[in-house]
């Protein structure tokens, strides 16, 4: 604050670039606690946290980072999924040759598109990976059921946009794996022909099913996730930051009522409301008294200096095991893109299906359930799946075991979790290896 | 006779309120009646009046083209030509359990995705297919060609004499 006062106070042409610089960095690097709480409150990309984090939340064997991580690889998709559209053509004719040209003509073609292939599926695998630490830490319970429901609808967008990009490199697996996972869509009762239909665009996957998925893969679904990602981080704030177990919840409530911005408890809290309310500009002396927002936010009242302040400072704590996971992200998916490349087949060939004609890994548990009954395995099944997954936290509402991974008290709850969650990963994995031609079994070695 | 719209909110008889009532939830059907009457009409919109692929009704060729005995598979067409003797039928080579293309094996049809196996008529014999493949109709054109009709399915063991 003192630093502001006293650039702002300089006059002339060389101060110019320090004061554009100080305009737009409303905050030097913040060097007391005062300065950490107010740079976090008054950055539009870092004021989405809380001045303060739980040391609970901050730890990384609890979290894994994988809600984050799984927001990063959609980052890395929607900048390289742009960057194709420059290129690409949704059209049977000309989308075949157009990967081709990303392979042989476009500067970093061959190299986006392996980024964008290999972080979708890292994508779908770290969505699920995020829900099972969800749900073996309890951190569905209230009053965080709403945001489990969706997180669920997340997963399931998540596999739909991969599902609706795998066809347009419209080579002989795109089709093919399109053909099966549409058909199967069309086992839905009463209104399966007619969600198919409306699908393709026509009876069979043509021009019209490349356009229609063209569209919902980059625009349709994008904006519906992005929507929802939103919610669901606004959520996680509103609820208190992320679960924790009881006592540690206390202890947060003593710092900081439930997480919700900056609020008149703790003495830099109290400076960082005052320079929010206030403006940047007249903060010259402290206010007697400000007004938090702890009144509007729910659980128990605020115990000042009663408990230990189980908190720290968002900046650096949080944002450094941010950039920490931003950077594995990015890392990891640009070095499996040097070393593999996107798979490309023969171009469509209508006539001659693939044997076997597989899907993305991720339905091939679907597509080896189908394999025994079409109904029950591609469309009974799954929607009884994923009404349970729904209906999970109104289910199971007992208020035990928060907040830690593999609780006592949650032992049948986590047991039949993890027999459904299992069971899923087996069957992708027999479709994924042990299936051959004619989906027959087959030994992977 | 225009009253004085703040005497009557202060005042709140219960004529007006109850009017308030009314027209309040009126405007309420009539929003959520619009908005519900929006979503339909995009979803037939979205539905397509015409298609751009493959038409369901058209000419294979002349009888003479289909020697008595034959079974010749249109893959683009997805149907089966079987010829015996005088009578041609077409069956559908689309798979009845995910749609990929079957092929014509000596007993029968063979699904290359799922395993299913169909015999010479299209009924399954083994593998995940829920029923049996499609008959068409299959008509004669005045100028001699064979039409088949994908829209209109007939009943398996249906002939044309020819």
């Amino acid at each position: 604050m003192s630093t502001q006062t006293v650039i702002r106070s300089q006059k002339g042409w060389l101060a110019l670039p320090e004061n554009i610089w100080r305009s737009v960095f409303r905050n030097p690097l913040p060097s007391s606690d005062y300065g950490r709480s107010s740079t976090s409150f008054t950055n539009f990309f870092l004021h989405i946290h809380p001045v303060k984090v739980h040391r609970h939340s901050l730890k990384a064997t609890y979290t894994w980072g994988l809600g984050l991580m799984a927001s990063f690889l959609f980052l890395i998709l929607v900048v390289t999924g742009i960057l194709l559209m420059f290129y690409y053509v949704p059209s049977t004719t000309q989308a075949y040759d157009r990967m081709l040209d990303l392979r042989g003509t476009v500067a970093f073609g061959i190299f986006l598109r392996n980024m964008h292939r290999w972080a979708a599926h890292g994508m779908v695998a770290v969505v699920f990976l995020h829900m099972c630490r969800v749900f073996l830490t309890g951190a569905y319970k209230p009053p965080r059921e709403f945001n489990w429901v969706i997180g669920v609808l997340l997963f399931l967008v998540t596999l739909f946009l991969s599902f609706t990009g795998y066809l347009l490199p419209w080579d002989q697996l795109a089709f093919w794996a399109i053909t099966v996972g549409t058909s199967i869509a069309g086992y839905a009762p009463f209104i399966g022909k007619d969600i198919r239909f409306l699908l393709l665009g026509d009876s069979t996957v043509g021009q019209e099913a490349l356009l229609r998925f063209y569209v919902l893969h980059v625009a349709v679904l994008p904006v519906v996730l992005t929507l929802l990602v939103t919610i669901h981080f606004w959520r996680v704030r509103k609820d208190g930051g992320l679960a924790k177990p009881e006592e540690e919840e206390a202890g947060a409530e003593s710092a900081f009522g439930a997480q919700s911005g900056p609020v008149a408890v703790a003495a830099p809290m109290t400076m960082a409301v005052a320079a929010g309310a206030a403006g940047s500009a007249s903060t010259t002396a402290l206010p007697k008294r400000s007004f938090g927002i702890q009144g509007l936010v729910r659980g128990p009242l605020v115990k000042v200096g009663s408990l230990e302040d189980r908190t720290l400072f968002s900046w650096p704590n949080l944002f450094q095991a941010e950039l920490l996971v931003f950077v594995i992200s990015v890392a990891a998916i640009l070095v499996v893109s040097l070393f593999f490349n996107a798979p490309l087949e023969e171009p469509v060939n209508v006539m001659h299906p693939p044997n076997p004609a597989k899907a993305p890994w991720y339905f091939l548990g679907l597509q080896e359930q189908v394999s025994y009954s079409a109904f029950w395995g591609g469309v009974g099944v799954p929607t009884i799946e994923v009404l349970l997954l729904l209906l999970v936290p109104y289910i199971d509402r007992k208020q035990a075991g928060i907040g830690q991974w593999f609780a006592r008290e949650r032992l049948l709850a986590n047991t039949l979790f993890m027999t459904f969650a299992v069971i899923n990963v087996v069957l992708v994995v027999i479709g994924t290896f042990f299936r051959g031609a004619n989906w027959e079994f087959v030994s992977p070695w | 006779m225009i009253r004085n719209p703040a005497k009557s909110t202060t005042e709140g008889a219960p004529a007006d309120v109850n009017r308030r009532r009314l027209l309040s939830s009126l405007s309420g059907v009539g929003l959520f009646g619009s908005a519900i009457i929006a979503v339909l009409s995009n979803l037939i919109f979205i539905k397509p009046r015409a298609t751009y692929g493959q038409p369901n009704r058209f000419a294979i060729g002349k009888p003479e083209d289909f020697p008595a005995g034959a079974r010749i598979s249109l893959d683009t067409r997805r149907v089966c030509v079987v010829r015996e003797g005088d009578k041609v039928a077409a069956i559908s080579t689309t798979c009845t359990h995910l749609g990929c293309i079957v092929s014509v094996a000596e007993t029968g049809f063979a699904c290359p995705c799922h395993g299913s196996h169909y015999d010479q008529d299209g009924y399954v014999t083994s593998g995940p297919a829920p029923r049996a493949l499609s008959w068409y109709q299959v008509t004669l054109a005045p100028n001699g060609d064979l039409v088949v009709d994908k829209d209109n399915e007939v009943e398996a063991g249906t002939y044309l004499k020819v």
